[in-house]
């Protein structure tokens, strides 16, 4: 049986060929499959950045976590954001090990260089304005607006704020020292 | 007789001019790879299931999986490495599949020390590693298996297994010394 298996492997393989029943992918669609590796890593490490920059933006347009303003953090904050900044790292991660100089070099190294890079080039972008440029002009205006201090206005702590009828009551605490 | 001629010629070129031109000119010419390589494959993916007829399912599908992708191979790479890692790749497809058939990569470490694996010399640990690869962890039979029965290099198992060279060189280590205290068992 084994001397069978192993005679049969070149006439079977063979004449599959001829049949046409077995054929060759083109050049191009390896091609057209590296591109698209390329982009998507490309397109997915792009998109971490900007939700790095987001949450970094959203946190100081919120300054400093006051007791009252920690509740209007929690109330606006992207919370979406973080979550896909880490399934696009991950993703990207998964694509680099795909490469070949994965396995070749130190692949932790890679990694470790990796998220640094997106998250220097989050908080850079967040150290040099820009995001605030965005807020003010162009297409990303109104979604940036979402997360600045404006966003906060839908928090609790803003309504109480906002609340004449709280305004005006006297706290019986001060009234009483 | 064109045929026999041009047979005759692709002998005379490497793998890496064949592949090219089975890619651009003459398919069929893929015959060449099949005979270079059946017997060498067969070996290598036996050492991994230690079972004949499934070895020539996997050989046979790697040769199938290589010429639908032989446009993805870079002819400046080594076309052997290609093709074992493929094997390598069904074979592990092929355990993933069969779980309780077919022996699991174990995962055992133990401390690793040069001196011992100095003792062996090639020739010699060929035989020694025919008869005694079938008790070690896969995780170390496969290096070990590679680099004294195909022959292959450091850089070339680094290639077919995607493994770091320093892994490699560990794990081939590890594999001799295991190999040693579970092959003195069994004359014991």
């Amino acid at each position: 049986m084994p001397n069978n298996t192993k005679l049969n492997i070149p006439e079977n393989i063979m004449s599959w060929i001829k049949k046409g029943q077995v054929k060759m992918k083109p050049k191009w669609y390896f091609v057209l499959g590296s591109l698209a590796m390329i982009g998507g890593f490309l397109g997915l490490t792009i998109v971490s950045i900007f939700l790095v920059s987001l949450i970094t933006f959203s946190l100081r347009t919120h300054g400093p976590m006051g007791a009252i303003r920690y509740e209007q953090l929690l109330s606006s904050f992207p919370w979406w954001a973080p979550i896909i900044a880490i399934v696009g790292l991950g993703f990207g991660i998964w694509m680099l090990k795909k490469y070949d100089f994965s396995y070749k070099k130190n692949f932790l190294l890679i990694i470790i260089g990796f998220i640094s890079a997106v998250l220097l080039a989050g908080l850079l972008i967040n150290y040099l304005g820009i995001d605030n440029v965005w807020m003010k002009r162009g297409p990303m205006r109104e979604f940036y607006r979402q997360y600045d201090g404006e966003g906060m206005k839908r928090g609790a702590g803003w309504r109480m704020m906002q609340d004449d009828d709280y305004n005006n009551k006297d706290l019986p605490l001060i009234r009483r020292q | 007789m064109l045929k026999s001629i041009r047979m005759e010629d692709l002998k005379k070129l490497t793998d890496e001019q064949v592949v090219d031109y089975v890619r651009t000119k003459d398919q069929e010419s893929y015959l060449e790879i099949v005979l270079r390589y059946q017997d060498k494959l067969m070996r290598y993916a036996n050492s991994l299931t230690r079972d004949e007829q499934k070895s020539a399912d996997i050989v046979q599908n790697s040769f199938i999986k290589a010429f639908v992708n032989l446009n993805s191979f870079n002819t400046k790479m080594k076309f052997s490495s290609w093709i074992y890692r493929i094997v390598h790749n069904e074979a592990m497809n092929e355990f993933v599949k069969h779980k309780n058939e077919i022996p699991m990569l174990e995962d055992m470490d133990f401390a690793s020390s040069e001196d011992v694996a100095a003792d062996f010399d090639k020739k010699e640990t060929q035989e020694r590693v025919r008869k005694c690869l079938s008790e070690i962890p896969l995780l170390y039979s496969e290096p070990l298996s590679l680099f004294f029965l195909e022959e292959k290099s450091y850089e070339e198992i680094s290639d077919i297994l995607r493994l770091p060279i320093g892994t490699v060189g560990t794990r081939i280590n590890r594999a001799k010394i295991l190999m040693k205290k579970i092959c003195q068992t069994i004359q014991n």
